[in-house]
């Protein structure tokens, strides 16, 4: 979940409500959901909040959503733009990154605190909707620092500059944090932030690259040019976007704006110039969602008048206009959030206040149960604790060598727990690379890990097991089995046969028990486990061989089969 | 009066003015000591007989302690062997004065240290000067071994306190019982006193021959405690998740059961996760490398929800403006959360037809690719649960979770509005802390969205919640770390004594 650290001053600032101390501020703040997470060393709160009001990500941005919830504003608001003198001309963009946005800010007053608010900003919003930069990067220069070609024509943008790909060494520039020229190619291994971002361009044969006049001066995603950075002194910006998808970087692009809006900026229009269409940025247009008065009283289980629809709509930001059955609803350009009617029916449960709900138990009658497998699983747990056995609980994940090599075995025996396992790509850790293919295993290792502890040891587990195979639809046969030990002095087969007979009798199927071989097993202490005729798993005395590679001192007996024979 | 045999056994050995010994008694009356002390108490509370008790401290020479009492302790040995070698004339050299005291080994530094001790002499740099007045007759440590030796009693316990020190004695000390018949018991003795027959084990033979009317069982110490047993138990989670399982089934809910191992369609992008969500490429889920991929996918169902996430739900719904690609969802993990199933089982797509009104849940294990610690395990078990009907409100979802809540004792549930990629609204629970009142979270809640509901063909409103078993145990029972119970490192003996949950 995002983390800002806001200045409680600068929120009392933008909010109007001077006079509140901290704890105030706090306690509105968690009425929005948002979480105070402490203080940052310069008396900034840290902030946390859900990733969905990517809206609130800067100072500004809260202090609205504050204004709105405590009524000082209502409805929505569209900011005023100017008619746009800047054009971004788009040509031969990269393929991987063909959108571009922007929009030109004018009259701003950025003091330290407000430059710091305004880089978190971009930072927070590549971190989150930008996908680390890969959907959408941000740069913001000083205007005044650019210098545009002179556009004839309608006069609509009299000056441009130009989104376009270029080789990776195609050209130069002297980027930010740095004083030498490099090409971009360059900046991806020399300078540290173009370490941080080069795998975005692994990819691309050409790299993004925007030009004014005078020539390169930004290469998006990675790092803008040292001549038009923004400083305290900076009194006009050029923003612009570029990224994957044109819907992301417009979003992004209005929430910077209404972010410089609320500290009394201007805000100028700028002409995206596509091959094929024109586009007018920044993207204000209000959106409209249709939401019945039905569902906004089904889903919040209140009755409501359509005044008070109207009044929570404008409380939470947005304008609702009745209709036939409900409301047409005005959604802000900021809002990224808002996919659905039911987006807009939780804004006005949370304006209402959810809290505020009584809950009620719903009259809907069903039937309750468990599954036939689920109460199998739960008689055969019970009889083996009946025959003294400690009930274990272990891993599902385990590695080759627990599973196979500590017990003799390979994947391609032919015996009980040799299969090809289902592997891991990218494990925790070397002993959680594959899904166990037995539960036998996981016995001996409590063995391994108890020795300081009193024998017997009668241990148990009914648990999950599995094996890749191509048969099944997940390509996975996944399965319940039954595994046993008995570790004491003096533990032989027949202690352990006499165990599994009694479970075989509780649930009323044949056992026979005819000789095997299995490499886990002492040979001629070993027998499969059949169970109605049909094999189901193995019994028999631990191979010395295996007792000691888990540092064991004592014999141990056991067997494992397969849940469903019980049925 | 009738009293058991053993106990008229004392009785008539007991005498009025010679307090007799328990040891004696027993070898009287061919009982064991045992047997005799336990009739001698009971007669006691009678009045019967009167129990005494002695110390008597006994002392005896250790095999050093012999040899000593034989050869002269080390130091007087050693200061013999000076005045012959003429050190209370002039230092000797030390080896030498040792040499001729016989002495070797261990017994060289005894004799060195009680030498100067006892003011025989001094050592310096290596030689020995005798103190001519010393005189090794008086020596009350080689004297107090000598009376020992003779089987004399001592009077000097500063000395023998010495000796012990000096490990060449033991001292032990014994609670001696003697019986003296009190006038009450002359009384009945006098009276008469008959043997009542005692058994001490009820035997099958007792029971068949109809014996056991007539007979006396001897009293056994009931309150000594009993050699340990050590019992099977049902796995402490596994309790816990039969418990919430009850309350479930009570509930309503039906059990769900699914796949371990799944395509990310299931677990992710029918639940309207988008495929750049950062959750799907987080280190922290567990993708397969075999099998990678799944073969089959219910090609209508895919189209539907490649719809939803491109388009949105609805007549102005909005979609993800997020790629989004078949051979991508087709990727097989460990489920991340059971919320897989709930979403095969709406679908349609397992053993059931789901149709509203319904209540599903499962209590079983998800995978993340978490650090470990007390608190986290790679695998946990997750409660998930669902309710399928028409118009449920959020004030319905409320209702349910404070009464699933309260079952285990959690009440002032809270709901927090927060943000999920598939429930709208959506509510973490919190509850306070049953012992410590703290407020802590307890589940995350919420109705389904319309972009996971329409391409599933689901009709009516879904509300689903999940939280994992493990932290609902530790609320029950307060234990802290999940380690000690849950897999391969875990401790057989907190699993014995662990508290049972029901």
């Amino acid at each position: 979940m995002p983390v800002v650290d806001i200045d409680p001053d600068e929120l009392r600032r933008l909010t109007g409500h001077r006079s509140k101390d901290d704890d105030e501020l706090r306690q509105d703040l968690f009425g929005l959901g948002i979480e105070y997470e402490g203080e940052t060393e310069d008396g900034e709160f840290k902030l946390e909040f859900e990733a969905d009001r990517l809206d609130r990500l800067s100072v500004e941005g809260i202090a609205r959503s504050l204004r709105y919830h405590a009524g000082d504003d209502r409805g929505v608001d569209i900011p005023d733009t100017n008619a746009p003198e800047w054009a971004i001309d788009v040509t031969d963009v990269p393929a991987d990154r063909p959108y571009v946005t922007g929009a030109v800010i004018r009259g701003v007053d950025l003091d330290a605190d407000a430059l710091d608010s305004l880089i978190q900003l971009q930072e927070k919003l590549h971190a989150t909707m930008g996908r680390k930069r890969a959907k959408g990067a941000i740069g913001i220069h000083d205007l005044a620092m650019l210098k545009g070609d002179t556009v004839d024509g309608d006069g609509t943008a009299a000056r441009s500059l130009t989104y376009t790909g270029i080789d990776p060494d195609g050209d130069t520039f002297v980027p930010l944090d740095d004083d030498a020229e490099r090409t971009p190619a360059d900046v991806l291994t020399e300078h540290p932030t173009g370490e941080t971002y080069a795998d975005l361009l692994a990819d691309h044969d050409t790299y993004p690259a925007i030009y004014d006049d005078i020539g390169l001066f930004s290469f998006p995603p990675v790092i803008n040019g040292r001549r038009t950075e923004v400083t305290t002194d900076s009194r006009e910006l050029f923003v612009e976007l570029t990224g994957t998808d044109q819907w992301t970087i417009d979003r992004m692009c209005a929430i910077i704006c209404y972010a410089l809006d609320a500290r009394g900026a201007t805000i100028e229009d700028v002409t995206v110039d596509y091959p094929d269409r024109e586009l007018h940025r920044p993207d204000f247009a209000v959106r409209t969602k249709h939401v019945s008065h039905d569902r906004i009283e089904t889903l919040l289980g209140v009755e409501f008048t359509t005044e008070a629809v109207v009044d929570l709509a404008e409380r939470a930001g947005l304008d609702a206009t009745p209709t036939d059955d409900g409301y047409d609803v005005e959604i802000p350009p900021y809002r990224v959030d808002v996919r659905h009617p039911v987006d807009v029916v939780d804004d006005l449960g949370r304006a209402y206040d959810f809290n505020d709900l009584t809950p009620r138990y719903p009259d809907v009658n069903t039937i309750g149960g468990r599954t036939e497998s689920s109460r199998l699983e739960r008689s055969v747990r019970q009889a083996l604790v009946g025959l003294g056995f400690e009930d274990l609980l272990n891993f599902n994940m385990t590695s080759e060598a627990e599973n196979f090599d500590r017990m003799r075995l390979t994947p391609d025996h032919d015996a009980v727990g040799a299969a090809q396992p289902a592997t891991i790509a990218e494990p925790y850790s070397q002993d959680f690379t594959i899904l166990r293919t037995w539960a036998l295993p996981s016995l001996a290792m409590v063995l391994e890990t108890n020795t300081h502890h009193a024998y017997p040891q009668d241990l148990a587990e009914v648990g999950f097991a599995a094996h890749a195979d191509g048969d099944t639809q997940t390509g996975v046969a996944e399965r319940r089995t039954v595994a046993a030990v008995l570790a004491r002095n003096d533990a032989s087969y027949e202690d352990a046969k006499a165990r599994l007979q009694a479970l075989c009798d509780e649930f009323a199927v044949a056992l026979e028990t005819p000789p095997t071989t299995h490499p886990s097993f002492i040979d001629g202490r070993a027998a499969t486990i059949e169970i109605d005729g049909q094999p189901a798993g193995v019994i028999g005395e631990l191979h010395p061989g295996v007792i000691v590679e888990h540092d064991v001192e004592v014999p141990v007996a056991g067997f494992e089969f397969e849940l469903d024979a019980l049925r | 009066m009738q009293l058991p045999t053993q106990q008229v056994a004392v009785l008539d050995a007991a005498s009025t003015d010679d307090p007799q010994r328990i040891e004696a008694l027993a070898a009287d009356t061919d009982y064991p000591p045992e047997t005799i002390a336990g009739a001698a108490l009971a007669l006691e509370a009678e009045g019967l007989v009167a129990v005494t008790e002695t110390t008597t401290t006994t002392v005896s020479l250790t095999d050093e302690g012999h040899a000593y009492a034989t050869d002269g302790l080390p130091e007087v040995r050693l200061y013999r062997a000076a005045l012959d070698a003429g050190a209370d004339d002039t230092p000797v050299e030390m080896g030498h004065v040792i040499g001729a005291a016989g002495l070797d080994g261990a017994q060289v530094d005894i004799a060195l240290s009680n030498y100067a001790r006892k003011g025989y002499g001094t050592i310096d740099s290596g030689a020995l000067a005798a103190d001519p007045d010393a005189n090794p007759d008086d020596d009350p440590e080689a004297n107090a071994l000598a009376t020992l030796a003779a089987g004399d009693t001592l009077a000097d316990d500063a000395v023998l306190d010495q000796l012990a020190s000096r490990d060449l004695v033991t001292v032990s000390e014994r609670t001696v019982r003697s019986v003296t018949l009190t006038e009450a018991g002359v009384t009945e003795l006098m009276a008469g006193v008959e043997a009542t027959d005692e058994v001490g084990a009820l035997t099958p033979e007792l029971l068949a021959s109809g014996e056991w009317a007539d007979v006396e069982f001897a009293d056994y110490n009931v309150a000594a405690d009993a050699a340990a047993h050590t019992p099977g138990k049902p796995h402490v989670l596994r309790q816990a998740a039969e418990r919430v399982t009850d309350v479930l089934v009570g509930m309503g809910f039906q059990e769900m059961d699914g796949p371990h191992v799944d395509a990310d369609f299931y677990i992710n992008d029918c639940l309207f996760m988008p495929q750049d969500h950062p959750a799907r490429n987080h280190w922290d889920r567990f993708a397969l490398s075999n099998p990678a991929r799944i073969d089959e996918l219910p090609d209508a169902l895919v189209e539907r929800v490649e719809r939803a996430h491109r388009e949105g739900a609805g007549d102005d719904g909005d979609g993800y403006h997020s790629p989004w690609d078949e051979d991508f969802a087709r990727a097989l993990a460990l489920r991340g959360h059971t919320t897989s199933l709930t979403a095969r089982h709406l679908a349609g797509l397992a053993d059931a037809d789901v149709e509203a009104p319904a209540r599903y849940f499962s209590v079983e294990k998800a995978y993340r690719n978490d650090t470990l610690d007390a608190t986290h395990l790679l695998e946990f078990f997750q409660i998930e649960g669902w309710v399928l009907a028409d118009d449920l409100s959020v004030r319905d979802l409320m209702g349910t979770f404070r009464e699933f809540y309260s079952q285990f004792g959690i009440h002032d549930l809270q709901f927090k509005p927060t943000y999920n990629p598939y429930t709208e609204p959506s509510f973490e629970l919190f509850g306070r802390h049953p012992e410590t009142g703290e407020l802590i979270e307890i589940g995350n809640s919420g109705i389904f969205r319309p972009e996971m509901l329409d391409p599933l063909d689901v009709d009516g409103d879904v509300m689903a919640w999940g939280l994992a078993l493990e932290r609902l145990l530790m609320l029950m029972t307060g234990f802290e770390d999940i380690r000690d119970v849950h897999g391969t490192l875990c401790d057989v003996g907190f699993l014995r004594n662990a508290e049972v949950v029901y």
